[in-house]
């Protein structure tokens, strides 16, 4: 009897328990590993470690929910289409998170001593169109019922979306002023960022790229036992 | 150690005259004479970072447990999906 076609329990659970012990570690470290206080950052440098990484899994999750919307146009297997959504969706909430935690930084750091929140810098903005363009692809999937129509136009679509988000995360804010570090006359990441946050930076990016995999992989079972059900309207 | 606890009572007693919002004692009161407990002496230390970091763990521990209930759940269905096709096929 193979209950998943498509998924591996046995491999599922050994990754899930690896990704909570060791983004427990990352925050751990995070917090207590003594890094140097800088003018305007001070503690909240430690952000690094858990608002980049947030950006960093989405742009994994759309590569995952593009791969799937490609296979699909290929096969027609629907299990393509369930991945890929899933992949989007839990993806769409890191970019969420990333998007809002983003908010909470810059509040206390670029707009220190203002009542300003929010002020259309060009990688928030961007990021947020980003956001939208995803929000458009539920719309699109939630508008049609045939499950083989939507799937081959869903994914279509989510090409198109995969394809905006390096140029809307990436390409696009480098060019405009901005002052989020890595855009035009604000130095990047690497040149800026004492080695020992290295060290807890990048397993950080591991580890929450880690976590999308495990709620992604959830959903999908969850997805897949939904579809067996309404397939198959006897039971 | 106990020049360690000299210096965190000798702060407090420093900060008595200090009224801001944010004192680590309310204007006032009354300077603590009870020596720091070995818990209040390391949440504490650092700008009371580490009650941040408590309070982090809480909550991403609440996360995980969430996480393997949810597995547990699917498990449960997908056993009891199984189960019914299985009855079914055979009653064919």
């Amino acid at each position: 009897m193979n209950k998943h076609p498509h998924i591996r329990i046995d491999r599922y659970a050994l990754v899930r328990n690896t990704v909570f012990v060791w983004l427990t570690a990352v925050v751990v470290a995070g917090f207590l590993v003594n890094i140097p206080r800088i003018n305007i950052l001070e503690h909240t440098a430690r952000n690094l470690y858990f608002h980049v990484p947030m950006w960093f899994t989405m742009m994994a999750a759309v590569g995952v929910s593009g791969y799937h919307s490609l296979r699909l146009l290929q096969t027609g297997s629907l299990i393509r289409d369930i991945r890929a959504m899933q992949a989007a969706r839990v993806g769409a909430w890191f970019g969420v998170l990333g998007l809002l935690t983003g908010i909470i930084w810059s509040k206390f750091t670029w707009y220190v001593g203002t009542d300003v929140w929010w002020n259309f810098d060009p990688r928030q903005t961007m990021a947020s169109l980003q956001l939208l363009i995803y929000g458009a692809y539920f719309v699109l999937r939630s508008a049609l019922d045939d499950p083989d129509r939507r799937a081959r136009i869903a994914a279509v679509y989510n090409l198109f979306a995969a394809t905006t988000t390096p140029f809307l995360l990436y390409v696009i804010p480098r060019q405009l002023q901005s002052l989020h570090p890595g855009a035009e006359g604000n130095p990047a990441f690497s040149d800026i960022t004492e080695p020992v946050m290295r060290l807890i930076f990048y397993p950080a990016i591991i580890g929450f790229i880690g976590l999308f995999w495990v709620l992604y992989t959830q959903r999908v079972r969850t997805a897949w036992i939904k579809y067996r059900v309404i397939r198959d309207p006897e039971l | 150690m106990e020049q360690e606890v000299q210096s965190i009572q000798d702060s407090l007693r420093a900060k008595e005259s200090i009224s801001t919002p944010f004192d680590s004692i309310w204007t006032g009161a009354d300077v603590p004479t009870v020596d720091p407990s070995a818990l209040e002496q390391v949440m504490l230390s650092n700008d009371k970072l580490y009650v941040v970091l408590a309070v982090v763990l809480l909550i991403w521990f609440g996360f995980i447990f969430f996480v393997y209930r949810t597995d547990r759940r699917l498990s449960q269905v997908e056993r009891t999906l199984e189960d019914r096709i299985y009855e079914r096929d055979d009653e064919v």
